[in-house]
């Protein structure tokens, strides 16, 4: 147990070295996110002529866009991390010429694979908390410490979600090598049907199912519950039953690709082509 | 043909150079060739290929759900008070697809010779007889005819689920004013280039630079809701007199936020950011080649 520890220890001490040994890219990851969702606040500006929208409010529950827009693209900065991050991880190790190592080593990759997303959401809650602060300084989002709690546990829950996923998009990686792709496609069903920038409500219905499939659809509808119209974690509790069984879903499909990729890597002799 | 001492002989190729239409026609050729290149290495990837004609649809379909959220419908009596007219999906889309062509030049065009160097082909590519440019000009021919098979599907998508509003008879003027702002554009694209080879983490230049033209063009509104500040730093990039002189020819009672001629602004931004351009992307080329960092990334 103790070895295993120290691998995932080991993953993630090296992930933050890379980290930080480009300060500038830190700093952008933690800065920039900001900027892609400021044309949706002004454009709220220019469309309704003030902050509030009761058409809004109608489907939202909230008739403040601005808190709305800025909890979606906080959140949805974890599902670009997590796919382009830890699902493009295995990648990025065979491009270094390490994968043949990492995967010959006498450990369950498993650990590998848990200190890889556990250095993934360090940096990625790293970003999240610099955008939060941004948003509480200039576009006037409330934070209470009641909240933090509920609004922590909610974020881990998302977090072991999409590392299910990004546990498949690194299974397909090791096998079939062109990640990024599916890493865009994924970002693209989040992006039109997981309620960042508006509630699902508005989508046709059969569109509305694939947003029910999203660890994200239920964060965001629980974070935003708590923080934007003041409920009680006990209020959000079908939300939170939804993320436990997702994540459950996907964390155990993803381990079971993983392992049943290597194997099959390891047999065609094709780990580090890329 | 040549002969060496020991008997082999060298076929030698007749380089044209200096500005002659022979040098200007071989110019056009390694143009032609590199935008060839480029699809072919597009077309080799059919799912990604699909993907990236897919992409200008998928971005601003939120911004169109987003904006029938907010005003419970497609007109907006806000924006009418703005400019003059409150369709929202007409304004965005016509908006949203100049945006993909910031991406062209900011890009595709900014990155031509950083994939050279990760392809590990940049070398070769320097020591040809042909002009450096030519290469991202390449680039800038595929990306733009690339952009605007996207931008079909956009429109054509875009029409058939929410419909739009558009003056046919002032397509040909606005298409005018599209290709004085793509000049502009690829003068800002050769300039990402530069700067790609010079900076490890280019990205971020282009990135940063992607996100504060967009922020600065009324691309999903108008340019009176930007602070004073913002709206005269907007005069600087090509696509704020682009899109308001676009609309003004095609949008039905669009009042253009922007006072002047729209034509002569858009020639002095491409005079200047062509010039700009090709001036840093000579002072990099030299540089990088001074310090042999050329394969460097």
């Amino acid at each position: 147990m103790r070895a295993n520890l120290f691998i995932i220890w080991s993953e993630l001490i090296k992930n933050l070295k890379f980290l930080l040994a480009y300060p500038v890219v830190f700093v952008f990851w933690a800065i920039f996110p900001v900027f892609w969702f400021v044309p949706f606040i002004l454009q709220g500006e220019a469309f309704v002529g003030g902050l509030q929208s009761q058409s809004f409010a109608q489907i939202a529950g909230t008739p403040e866009y601005i808190p709305f827009i800025v909890l979606g693209a906080i959140l949805n900065s974890y599902v670009l991390t997590s796919l382009y991050g830890m699902g493009e991880s295995i990648r990025r190790e065979a491009y270094r010429g390490t994968l043949d190592y990492i995967l010959s080593s006498p450990c369950n990759k498993a650990f590998i694979l848990i200190g890889k997303a556990l250095s993934e959401s360090i940096s990625s809650t790293m970003f999240a908390i610099s955008q939060l602060l941004i948003s509480i300084l200039f576009f006037g989002l409330e934070m209470t410490l009641g909240i933090i709690m509920p609004v922590i546990l909610i974020i881990i829950l998302l977090i072991l979600g999409l590392y299910g996923i990004a546990l498949v998009l690194a299974a397909v990686s090791l096998r079939y090598k062109q990640a990024h792709d599916m890493a865009h496609t994924l970002e693209y069903v989040f992006y039109l049907f997981a309620p960042v920038r508006y509630p699902i409500e508005i989508l046709p219905i059969w569109l509305q199912i694939i947003g029910k499939l999203l660890p994200l659809t239920y964060a965001l509808i629980a974070v935003r519950s708590i923080m934007l119209l003041k409920e009680s974690i006990s209020f959000v509790y079908m939300e939170i039953l939804a993320l436990l069984i997702i994540d459950a879903i996907v964390i155990l499909i993803g381990f079971y690709l993983f392992n049943w990729m290597e194997k099959r890597t390891k047999t065609s002799g094709t780990i580090s082509h890329y | 043909m040549g002969n060496t001492g020991k008997g082999h002989k060298i076929r030698e190729t007749k380089c044209p150079t200096g500005f002659n239409w022979t040098n200007i026609k071989a110019e056009f050729r390694a143009i032609w060739e590199s935008n060839i290149k480029a699809w072919k290495l597009d077309l080799a990837y059919p799912v990604s290929f699909v993907r990236q004609c897919m992409h200008p649809l998928i971005f601003l379909l939120p911004f169109i759900i987003y904006g029938l959220v907010l005003i419970g419908g497609r007109y907006s009596e806000h924006l009418e008070q703005l400019i003059g007219t409150g369709d929202i999906v007409t304004f965005l889309f016509t908006g949203y697809m100049i945006m993909g062509f910031i991406g062209t030049a900011v890009w595709a065009m900014g990155f031509s010779i950083r994939r050279e160097q990760w392809f590990g082909t940049l070398e070769s590519i320097y020591v040809t007889p042909t002009n450096r440019l030519s290469l991202v000009l390449g680039m800038a021919l595929h990306s733009t005819l690339h952009q605007s098979m996207g931008t079909a599907i956009q429109f054509a998508a875009t029409y058939l689920m929410f419909g739009l509003t558009l003056k046919i008879g002032g397509l040909l003027p606005a298409l005018g004013i599209f290709a004085l702002m793509m000049l502009a554009l690829y003068g800002f694209g050769i300039l990402v280039s530069a700067l790609s080879l010079v900076l490890k983490e280019g990205w971020i230049v282009a990135e940063g630079l992607h996100s504060i033209m967009m922020i600065l063009s009324p691309v999903v509104y108008p340019l009176v809701v930007l602070p004073t500040i913002a709206q005269q730093a907007s005069a600087m990039f090509p696509t704020a007199p682009a899109l308001v002189g676009m609309r003004a020819l095609i949008l039905e009672n669009y009042r253009p936020e922007l006072i002047g001629n729209v034509f002569l602004h858009l020639f002095a931004l491409d005079l200047a950011w062509i010039l700009f351009g090709i001036f840093i992307f000579h002072l990099t080329d030299i540089y990088v080649r001074k310090r042999g960092s050329l394969e460097k990334y």
